[in-house]
């Protein structure tokens, strides 16, 4: 197999040769590349986040269930054992009054909010949390009407709608990426299949004398696949360093407002499998992109 | 590879009733068959439009016949099919009337070009160039490219390039054409030294002087016909 390594060899510094000579169009080509890549690098950053935090919100799912005034803590404590036996709950909490009035106030203005009010107006409640088996749209309908039943609730609210929503907009963010990378990919591989066929073109003495020495069909093309993959594996690091790099800038400043979208969760990067996954990507393009551009091309 | 090629024909050039038109209605090449043997060489003259030029592109496959059957190493090459070009490429070599060398490539590279379509190694390569260069009297132009040698150096690259692959073929239109006659002299000497050692050479000219020196084997074609072939006297034919 000594033979094939030169013959690579010969190739390699043959596609080497052809980037130098057409050296503005192929970095023309690999930026387009890059940003493309980029674009949908980003949209792949905001869904892997978002969905991250979707994980978070189901397993943190719970059930707050609001009391009726007037309940002593033993009465409480009584409640939340029946409520305990219920199918599907996992653990219950008592929030008595008092308490419930200790945690708004360590929220930052609900000191100053119920300054002027006499008298604790905030109800008594039990936070329930779900075994992993009710943790769905059907459990916790079972659930919810399983405890309107129960004397001494007046409301039960769940974080679920608000979750369905989250999940449509993930979801959302996830197609227009999907569309944005097919529309991105579409025109990256007609970048490079462009400037493959250019550099043909330039070529075409040269690959004619070749085939008259008896260079066959691989010989004669595979140059320009290294070509296109290597603009495409170029495209495809230069992107990742933007993203990174825009991720070190973008984060501390969108701190206040990521907080809101991701809570308490650290917004990531990409795992390794991810960046192996863009890099891969863009070479793929560079390659169909040259491979594209050698159809119907004969030697 | 080579296995699929060999044969135990002692006559790698075969041409029966072979004609070729460009033109409906003008051939070419008229009903030309031939056969020529292993390590003979042949001179193929006529004049300028007679379809010198025409017979050797049908041998390399550059073209395809209209009309007969074409043998080279056995195999047929009338309908040969695209993706057999190359190995029988590789196994002919072929100096061309307009040269045709890479611009912009050093004399090197370019003499080169025939070791890398097969996969010889770099060192090899070089060591084999060089000494082909020698012996064509340019390896102190090696580094130069084509466009800033003389029109006889350039064909003294082509020359070369065709026979640093020691091929089994070796096809030449004109390659004389821009040589002083010494230098002429110099690079039929190389061209009989290769039919020596086996390689079967047709060289394509126009040049009496040539004809008269050389008494061998002389192809004339006239509008498209073969109109001699004589085998001249000659001490080792
Ligand atoms: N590619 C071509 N297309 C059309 N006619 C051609 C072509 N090549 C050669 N011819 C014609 O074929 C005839 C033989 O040409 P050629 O083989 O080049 O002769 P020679 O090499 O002996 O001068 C000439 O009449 C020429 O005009
Ligand atoms: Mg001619």
């Amino acid at each position: 197999m000594k033979r094939v390594a030169v013959i690579l060899a010969i190739l390699g510094r043959s596609a080497l040769r052809g980037l130098q000579s057409a050296a503005v169009t192929a970095a023309i080509a690999t930026a387009t590349i890059a940003i493309a890549l980029f674009l949908v690098g980003a949209f792949g950053l905001v869904v892997v986040n978002m969905e991250g935090l979707l994980d978070r919100f189901g397993r943190d799912l719970q059930i707050t269930a609001y009391l009726e005034e007037g309940y002593d803590a033993n009465a409480l404590r009584g409640l939340a054992g029946r409520v305990a036996t219920v199918e599907g709950v996992y653990s219950v909490e008592v929030i008595d009054k008092d308490a419930a009035l200790e945690r708004f106030r360590a929220m930052s203005g609900g000191a100053a909010l119920l300054g002027g009010l006499d008298g604790n107006p905030l109800p008594a409640s039990l936070e329930i949390t779900l075994d992993d088996a009710h943790r769905t749209n059907e459990g916790l309908e079972i659930l919810t009407s399983a405890l309107d039943g129960l004397p001494g609730i007046d409301e039960i609210a769940h974080g679920q709608d608000w979750i369905e929503g989250y999940a449509r907009a993930v979801a959302l963010v996830r197609v227009s990426g999907y569309a944005l990378g097919t529309v991105l990919s579409l025109a990256t591989l007609l970048i490079v299949a462009n400037t493959i066929r250019l550099g043909v073109y330039s070529r075409k003495d040269e690959l004619g004398i070749l085939a008259l020495v008896g260079a066959s069909r691989t010989f004669v093309r595979t140059p320009f696949l290294i070509e296109g993959t290597l603009q495409g594996a170029i495209g495809g690091l230069l992107a990742l360093l933007l993203l990174l790099g825009a991720f070190q800038v973008a984060v501390p400043q969108l701190q206040y407002g990521l907080t809101f979208f991701l809570g308490s969760t650290e917004p990531r990067f990409f795992e390794a499998g991810e960046i192996v996954r863009l890099l891969l990507g863009g070479a793929g393009l560079g390659l169909g992109g040259s491979a594209a551009a050698l159809i119907g091309w004969r030697s | 590879m080579r296995g699929a090629w060999e044969s135990r024909d002692d006559c790698p050039v075969r041409m029966y009733r072979v004609s070729k038109s460009y033109i409906a209605g003008s051939a070419a090449l008229r009903d030309v068959s031939l056969e020529i043997r292993k390590g003979e060489f042949v001179f193929l003259t006529g004049q300028s439009g007679a379809g010198k030029t025409t017979l050797l592109d049908l041998l390399f496959a550059a073209e395809r016949p209209s009309e007969g059957q074409i043998l080279m190493l056995g195999r047929n090459i009338a309908r040969l099919r695209g993706s057999a070009i190359p190995a029988l490429r590789r196994r002919v070599g072929v100096v061309f009337q307009d040269f045709k060398l890479l611009q912009g490539r050093s004399v090197e590279e370019n003499v080169r070009i025939t070791l890398d379509v097969v996969g010889t190694p770099r060192r090899e390569a070089r060591s084999r160039v060089f000494n082909m260069l020698r012996q064509v009297g340019l390896q102190h132009r090696r580094y130069h490219s084509p466009e800033s040698l003389s029109g006889g150096e350039q064909q003294r690259v082509a020359i070369a390039r065709a026979l640093v692959g020691e091929p089994e073929i070796l096809l030449a239109d004109e390659p004389t054409g821009n040589l002083d006659p010494d230098l002429s002299i110099e690079i039929i000497e190389l061209m009989l030294n290769a039919a020596t050692r086996g390689t079967t050479v047709i060289v394509a000219t126009h040049d009496h002087a040539l004809l008269e020196r050389y008494h061998r084997r002389t192809l004339r074609l006239e509008a498209g016909q073969l109109a001699e072939d004589e085998a001249r006297a000659s001490a080792d034919l």
